[in-house]
Parts: C-alpha cells; sequence; structure tokens
C-alpha cells in the first residue's frame, strides 16, 4: 500500500481490556510511582541531617488526612508491584502461560495486593 | 513513537443508518466501520438493523447478509468460513477473532465490528498487513539444511520431536494475536509481533532444521524480541486457542540459558 492518506483503524479506542492487560499497564505505572516515591523517602531521610524543624514539616504532613492517603496509597503500589513481579519472575521461567492460570493469578496479585496493604497498615498501628 | 489518540483523517464519524424494513421482532443493531478511499472522507460507523431469524449463527453470517440485502458495498476478506484459512480476521466486540467462527449469540446487545487494530485500513473492514507478512519473510520460515535436493534420504523426524511442534503449527497466520499487542501498536515497525516470533519459535523448535543458531541469534534483539512485555493480549485472542506469549517466552528463555 503507497497510500499514505489511507486512515489508522482504531486501537486503544476500541480494545476491551483483558485483566492481563489492564495489570500490566497498571504494573508500568505503579512503577514509576515507586521509583518517584523511593526519591521522596530518600530526600526525606536526608532532611533528617538538617534538624529537627525539617523533619516536623514533612511528619506534619504525613499526619494529616492527605498525607496518610499518600502512604497508604504507598503501601498498595509497592505490595501490587512486589506480588506482579513474582508473577513475572514465574513467567520468565515458563511456567503459568495457560490462559485460566494466567488469570487465576492476575486476580491473586490483585486481591493480594490489598491484603498486603491492610497487613502494612496493621503492622504500622501496632508500632506507632 | 507512540500515539495514543487517532490521526486527523482516522478519526470516526457518525455514520448511517439502515432501518428494518422487514418488521421483524428479532433485531439485532450491527455497527460496521466504513471506510471508503474513492470518497476521501473520513472513515465512519455505519448501523445496520439486521432481522436475525433468517440469520446464520456467526458473525460472518451477518456480514454477508448485509451485503447480500442491505448494503453491497460492504468489503471484507473471507474465504473458508470454518476457520482454516484465517482470512475473515476482525475485532468483533472489542476483540480479535475470525468472523467465521464467532457466534453472534455470544454478544449481548450491539454488536461492533471493526478492522484489525492499528493496522493502515484498504476499505471498510480490509487492513493492510504488508508489514508483518515482510517480518514473516524476514525469519526464513522455510527449512534451513545442508542438503543440496539430490539426495535420495528424506529428512526424518522421531515422533518425539515431532510432538515439540504441537502448539505451534497450527497457527494461521490470521493476524489476530499481532494486532491485538500494543506493543505491536506502538514498535510495530521494528517489533516482530506475537505471531511472527511464534513462527520463528516454530522453526527454532524442528529437529529438521540446521540453522538453529543463526536463527536465535538474528531474533536475540532489544526491538524485535525483546518489547514483548506478557501483556498476554495475543493469547487472550487466539482464535486456534494457541499461545503466542509461551513460544515468545521459550525463545527468551533459550537465549537466557543457551
Amino acid at each position: 500500500m503507497q497510500n499514505k492518506n489511507n486512515p489508522l483503524s482504531p486501537h486503544l479506542q476500541i480494545y476491551k481490556w483483558q485483566i492481563s492487560s489492564l495489570l500490566s499497564i497498571t504494573h508500568r505505572i505503579v512503577g514509576v510511582i515507586n521509583i518517584l516515591a523511593i526519591t521522596i523517602i530518600c530526600f526525606f531521610s536526608l532532611s533528617l541531617l538538617l534538624g529537627e524543624e525539617s523533619y516536623q514539616i514533612i511528619n506534619n504532613f504525613f499526619k494529616s488526612f492527605f498525607g496518610k492517603f499518600v502512604l497508604l496509597g504507598l503501601c498498595w503500589t509497592f505490595s501490587f508491584h512486589i506480588l506482579n513481579e513474582l508473577r513475572h519472575l514465574i513467567w520468565d521461567l515458563g511456567y503459568g502461560f495457560d490462559l485460566k492460570v494466567a488469570k487465576i493469578t492476575g486476580v491473586i496479585v490483585l486481591i493480594g495486593s490489598f491484603i498486603l496493604t491492610i497487613l502494612f497498615y496493621l503492622i504500622g498501628k501496632n508500632i506507632f | 513513537m507512540v500515539q495514543f489518540n487517532l490521526p486527523q483523517n482516522s478519526k470516526i464519524e457518525i455514520g448511517k443508518h439502515y432501518q428494518d424494513k422487514t418488521n421483524s421482532k428479532n433485531i439485532k443493531k450491527v455497527n460496521v466501520y466504513r471506510w471508503d478511499p474513492s470518497t476521501g472522507q473520513n472513515p465512519r460507523v455505519d448501523t445496520f438493523e439486521v432481522d436475525m431469524d433468517t440469520c446464520g449463527p456467526k458473525v460472518l453470517d451477518i456480514l454477508f447478509k448485509i451485503k447480500n440485502e442491505i448494503d453491497p458495498s460492504l468489503t471484507f476478506r473471507r474465504s473458508c468460513a470454518h476457520g482454516v484459512c484465517g482470512s475473515c480476521a476482525m475485532n468483533i466486540d472489542g476483540v480479535n477473532t475470525l468472523a467465521c467462527i464467532k457466534s453472534h449469540t455470544d454478544i449481548n446487545g450491539d454488536l461492533n465490528v471493526y478492522p484489525l487494530p492499528h493496522l493502515k485500513v484498504v476499505k471498510d473492514l480490509i487492513g493492510d498487513l504488508t508489514t508483518l507478512y515482510k517480518q514473516y519473510e524476514s525469519i526464513k520460515p522455510w527449512l534451513e539444511t545442508e542438503q543440496t535436493g539430490e539426495e535420495k534420504a528424506e529428512l526424518q523426524q522421531s515422533q518425539k520431536d515431532r510432538e515439540k511442534l504441537d502448539g505451534y503449527y497450527e497457527c494461521i497466520l490470521c493476524a489476530c494475536c499481532s494486532t491485538s499487542c500494543p506493543s505491536y501498536w506502538w514498535n510495530g515497525d521494528k517489533y516482530l509481533g506475537p505471531a511472527v516470533l511464534l513462527q520463528a519459535y516454530r522453526w527454532i523448535q524442528d529437529s529438521r532444521d540446521g540453522d538453529k543458531k543463526e536463527r536465535l541469534r538474528k531474533v536475540a534483539d532489544e526491538l524485535k524480541l525483546y518489547r514483548c512485555h506478557t501483556i498476554m493480549n495475543c493469547t487472550n485472542s487466539c482464535p486456534k486457542g494457541l499461545n503466542p506469549a509461551k513460544a515468545i517466552s521459550s525463545i527468551k528463555k533459550m537465549l537466557a540459558t543457551s
């Protein structure tokens, strides 16, 4: 086909989301968020060197409702990424490609990530 | 380059609405992607009201009914009508499959029919697969042997070696998997895509082939192979129930362990 004016058939606009593709894109987005989060945590640790005051500012933020929401959100993004990465590692070993198995492991990862988040939250509650 | 939106000339407009003339009570609305190269207009989606009482069970039967009774200009590829040739691959109800083996009774509500995703449209439901065929040619889909053709003996294969091709030789190259893959949408010019990689694996696995190392070396490429991120859309869409994702993973594993 030489004609450059031919239209491109629709893709993202019409393709139905599968659980596998949904988890795949979530894995990517969550990965980016995690890298940003780790960077911010590093800066947070560095700020401790500047004394108690700078620590207090961030601590106040984490104590606010929005701060708590962010922390809980990060618990979920890390849980999800860890579990789904495990799934990817198993795939790399050559197992779990059967369509049914892949769907089941996908659902397990999704439910597991929320359970892990709740666990993180409860452990945090007991310590503080 | 990743472009999520459709280019300006590909934006879909609302098309014609063909009302039912048979006064049937069993009506299905069928939305079909249309583009006519002779008009120079943007693609549109036409809605056909089809009388299901006098229609066969498959989506291809609906398309034929529309072509025969409502709009003869509707264009689509088809040949065997039994899921063997792979000509009628299209996007039905959001997933790529063969129109001839997809039952329309499986689909609730309106039926949406589009060409295979992210291809240059030739007309209506026909996408241009030239790139895919060129990529297929690049993996040399034939036996490479030392034989000259003068030999009297056959190239023999044990039953066990033959079984290694099961689940791969059945591929009919309908392109459902490749055009369902987001990685192939964004990097279709460089990434080989699930269909071609499954074929590549089929030839790597063939015990009679003498070019295994060269085949592996050629496919081991950041763009050609490793753009597969195990999204699994390919396996989800394969109308023959094959597993391209597994084939690609097997190639990766071979490369990692060789």
